[in-house]
């Protein structure tokens, strides 16, 4: 029983492993309905720096310009590639760490924000990873919709807000 | 592959009545109003006598199975006498007849709350909640930090003071601990407090962000939200959360994990398929299944202790409403504006925040009460059970 249900999952894996060989990097079609498929493009973490965050003092904070997102998403539109491209080029240039921190409007559910905020910084990282930066010294974090960059309500507020933040570790 | 999933979600209908006839065979009891107990205070004696008939007519009536009318009109009467930690408490019927007499210790709310759901379990067979401890987040310190109450809305104190983020607070079932998610590292941690003792340790401190922790029905697993291998995935630990064990492979985000009452089974919010949707999985390890619930944007689900219904929130607009999926039929009605929904005990009543409030509702009779107030924003309410 155990092995007839786990081959068609291993066939699944091992077509999405070959998949991933050509299309790493881009986003797979959407998998409507029950989750039988995979998904095995996210990089690994790396282990944190003891004592470093994105809000300790020794973290630069406004090196580079946030990367902003649509309402409910976390892919990165063509518009925003460039700042992608200036903190990856800065990446492969020294030997920092960054620190990558997502954040939402107000207008998800606590919980869900959380989430969609760690997504869109997972989506900055794997961007800068394919233009080239080394992953095992970029981090993670979501604040969800805490810290707005601006505490209106409305659609230029929540715009601002849609974001993810860069952290420099000096 | 469409065909395929397709019969997926018709074998998972076919399967949950299937399974739900074997699990509970406790009949459905449908209550109206006039099917309500006619119950009355009696004489309670003792140094706080007077304070115990006024904590034990507010649980009573909370719990919506009881009338209280005067004592000739009673089908039954409530009596007793407390003095200092002790609570004896007496039950007789119209005839004189004893059919509750035990004694109850502790400080006066709780001894009291111990009486009242040994009566209501007793008169109604139903488990009552009055003994419940609620948390949630509040604001009004100008962060966010976690509060505890009693489920009356007494006893309300601010457990954590970071003036950092604390968020996302959740009880164990027997109510001594609570898991929330702490910024204090700069990072999102998952920490656990001890209640009695007020010991906090950071339990969860993987790279990424780590939130969403909820205790499993025995309180010996979390499921959580981790985001270590590179993704929010739903994974399970123990309790002290350790041997992470990866349920989800989803490009998108999970969030909000519930288990079931036997803790075989665990629904969470998924926006694997564009907006968020309720998916239902094996604790175990398996495939997510989509549950319909024919809203857009469904989060922060929460399973009701009978296992029979699941709380969640939906987003029509801009605004929030507390929706209830029932799991036998498959059917959603909504309950009104709100959100973050945790059921209580009894599987009849739950909380949910409503803006700067928490608020109970009894599901059965629509009944709303304000438990709690004036700690700003308030978010994120969970019960023990």
């Amino acid at each position: 029983m155990k092995i007839i249900r786990f081959l068609p999952l291993l066939a699944i894996v091992l077509a999405a492993l070959s998949l991933s060989a050509c299309v790493h990097g881009k986003k797979g079609a959407g998998h409507n309905g029950a989750s039988d498929s995979d998904y095995v493009n996210g990089s690994p973490l790396p282990e944190r720096q003891e004592g470093v965050s994105f809000t300790s003092s020794n973290t630069d904070r406004s090196k580079f310009r946030p990367v902003y997102f649509a309402f409910d998403s976390y892919a990165i539109g063509s518009g925003e590639r460039g700042k992608i491209d200036e903190v990856a080029n800065f990446m492969k240039g020294g030997s920092n760490t960054l620190i990558v921190a997502g954040f939402t409007d107000e207008r998800g559910t606590p919980e869900y924000n959380r989430g969609l905020g760690e997504r869109r910084a997972q989506a900055v990282r794997e961007a800068l990873i394919q233009a080239g930066a080394d992953g095992s010294r970029i981090q993670t974090v979501s604040f969800g919709a805490e810290m707005p960059a601006d505490s209106g309500s409305g659609d230029s507020a929540w715009a601002k807000n849609r974001r993810a933040e860069f952290g420099v570790v000096r | 592959m469409k065909k395929l999933r397709a019969f997926c979600a018709f074998a998972s209908c076919l399967f949950v009545p299937i399974a739900l006839s074997h699990g509970a065979e406790t009949p459905t009891i449908t209550i109206s109003k006039s099917d309500r107990q006619a119950i009355a205070i009696g004489t309670i004696g003792g140094a706080d006598g007077a304070q115990v008939a006024k904590i034990l007519q507010n649980d009573l009536a909370m719990s919506g199975f009881f009338n209280l009318v005067p004592a000739t009109s009673a089908g039954v009467v409530v009596g007793g006498t407390s003095n200092g930690n002790s609570l004896a408490g007496t039950v007789t019927d119209r005839s004189g007849k004893t059919v509750l007499s035990k004694t109850f210790s502790g400080n006066v709310r709780s001894k009291v709350h111990a009486y009242a759901d040994e009566i209501i379990e007793t008169l109604t067979g139903s488990k009552g909640f009055a003994n419940s401890k609620i948390a949630f987040v509040g604001s009004s310190t100008g962060h966010k930090e976690i509060y505890v109450a009693d489920i009356d809305g007494s006893n309300v104190h601010q457990l954590t003071n970071d003036a950092s983020i604390s968020v996302g607070p959740k009880l164990s079932p027997d109510g001594s601990r609570l898991v929330y998610t702490g910024y204090k590292s700069g990072y999102a941690d998952v920490y656990e407090i001890e209640l009695g003792s007020g010991a906090r340790s950071r339990i969860i401190k993987f790279p990424g962000t780590n939130t969403g922790a909820c205790y499993s029905p025995n309180g010996h697993e979390l499921a959580v939200i981790l985001s270590k291998d590179g993704n929010p995935e739903l994974y399970t630990t123990t309790a002290g959360g350790s041997f992470a064990r990866r349920l989800t492979h989803t490009k998108g985000v999970e969030s909000s994990p519930t288990w079931s009452p036997s803790g075989d089974e665990i629904i969470y919010s998924s926006d694997d398929a564009g907006s968020p949707q309720l998916y239902r999985i094996a604790a175990g390890g398996g495939s997510g299944h989509v549950i319909n619930t024919g809203h857009n944007y469904n989060t922060e689900p929460n399973w009701s202790p009978d296992g029979k219904r699941v709380a969640f929130t939906v987003r029509d607009g801009g605004s929030f409403t507390v929706a209830i999926l029932d799991l036998g039929s498959g059917n959603v009605h909504t309950v009104g504006s709100g959100e973050g929904p945790a059921w209580c005990a009894d599987s009849r009543h739950l909380i949910f925040a409503e803006g700067g409030s928490v608020i109970l509702l009894d599901a059965q009779t629509g009944q709303k009460t304000t438990l709690v107030s004036g700690l700003g924003k308030i978010s994120e309410p969970t019960c023990s059970r």
